[in-house]
């Protein structure tokens, strides 16, 4: 009680239509992503994101727990959850969009060369496998 | 799966010759806070007295810890706590009294939960109940239905008379006394503001039926408005199954559907050859659109 409270660390705007699970997720990937969040940060626990924004705790729950299966956060036994330390390059979007130039510029040769989505996937996951190989 | 605290199947009350319910089938798991709303008159306090045994169903099963609630044997009452619209305080007492004599009632008494709200809530406790503002009231009856460490907690309208910031110091005290999981919390309200801070479950009452319940994060993601533009002029009426509302403007519309999931957005967008971008709506809109 003697310590000043912590600044708040997310915005949630339960008026805003979208889940705060939503908001909580997008939160954590940006400031994962701008390095303000770095490997090993402790998180706030569940009851104190619920009580600190008086949302409901089930919500903040489910944004941790979906965090977890996408590698972004670690869960501790008895411990509050940390940013992950190994862990791919981002999340799914974040890595697609790494390679959106070069997949711009396949999709623009494609269309030069008339060829269907289909036929152009079914050439990718074909080159894929053979390069796990 | 746990047990759930509540369930109804099929629950219909009729009085006279007016249908208040009809074919209510919901459940509710431990340790959520559901939220019902509706507008005056849709059945919801008529739906709550049910389900604590004040008055009987016309038709179907209503059931609170798997006991039928209408025939719910003392322990069970026990385990409940409820805060009604009208509450029944006695005039001629003080705040304090009041909650000493409900306190003697109970086998059980969490003495230093209702002092620690009693200062939270500033509610003056010696005062004579005559004299206490409507929020004033309200918040002494609900600290007289939380003393005995209820499991279940319904509230009918628990906020009516409260100010935002009173409000505000409620619902968060909502928020800690269910973080462990071990209290259920029902409460019907029209603030629907407050439902999108606290509340996990949503029931929509609509004339004595439930026309939608489930998490609110899923209501949030499948009542949404969409925004179409194509390049020619679209139909006049867009063929959207699950439409709430829509308006079509040569080649562009909007309109409000209530079964969205992100998968559709491909396939709309293909069978109108237009673009389609996804709008959230706010728990009043959807409230307002559910009622279109």
């Amino acid at each position: 009680m003697g310590s000043l409270p912590a600044p708040r660390l997310f915005t949630l705007q339960p008026g805003s239509g979208v889940p705060i699970y939503l908001q909580l997720m997008q939160q954590v990937r940006r400031m994962v992503a701008s390095g303000q969040l770095t490997p090993g940060t402790e998180l706030p626990s569940v009851r104190e994101v619920a009580t600190e924004y008086t949302v409901n705790p089930t919500t903040i729950s489910k944004a941790y727990g979906l965090l977890e299966n996408e590698g972004l956060l670690q869960r501790n036994r008895g411990k509050p959850m940390t940013i992950a330390a190994t862990r791919p390059a981002g999340s799914l979007p974040q890595r697609l969009k790494q390679v959106e130039p070069q997949v711009e510029a396949l999709v623009l040769a494609a269309r030069q060369l008339e060829l269907k989505a289909s036929e152009l996937c079914q050439f990718i996951e074909k080159k894929m496998e053979k390069n796990r190989e | 799966m746990n047990e759930a605290i509540v369930s109804t199947c099929g629950l219909g009350k009729t009085i006279g010759r007016k249908e208040i319910l009809r074919d209510v089938t919901v459940e509710v798991a431990p340790g959520s806070i559901v939220g019902i709303i509706g507008k005056n008159g849709a059945g919801k306090t008529t739906l709550l007295e049910i389900l604590l045994g004040f008055s009987p169903a016309t038709s179907g099963s209503a059931q609170l810890f798997g006991h039928d609630s209408f025939t719910l044997p003392a322990n069970i009452k026990g385990r409940i706590g409820f805060v009604p619209q009208q509450d029944d305080l006695v005039n001629l007492l003080t705040g304090r009294q009041q909650l000493d004599l409900i306190a003697a009632l109970h086998g059980h008494w969490n003495a230093a939960l209702i002092e620690r709200l009693g200062q939270a809530w500033e509610v003056p406790l010696e005062r004579g109940i005559l004299n206490l503002s409507g929020g004033e009231r309200q918040k002494l009856s609900t600290l007289a239905a939380l003393g005995h460490d209820p499991q279940l907690l319904v509230l009918d309208e628990p906020v009516a008379s409260l100010d935002p910031i009173a409000r505000r110091r409620f619902l968060h005290e909502m928020i800690e006394i269910t973080a462990e999981r071990t209290r259920t919390v029902l409460f019907s309200t029209h603030i629907v503001s407050d439902l999108e801070r606290v509340a996990d479950q949503i029931w929509v009452l609509r004339d004595g039926a439930i026309v939608w319940s489930g998490p609110l994060d899923r209501l949030q993601e499948s009542v949404v408005r969409l925004r179409i533009s194509a390049r020619t002029a679209l139909p006049a009426l867009l063929p959207l199954a699950d439409c709430l509302s829509q308006r079509v403007s040569g080649a562009r519309a909007s309109a409000v559907v209530s079964g969205w999931s992100e998968q559709r957005r491909a396939q709309l967008s293909e069978l109108l050859g237009a673009e389609v971008s996804v709008e959230p709506l706010g728990l009043e809109d959807i409230f307002v659109e559910l009622h279109s």
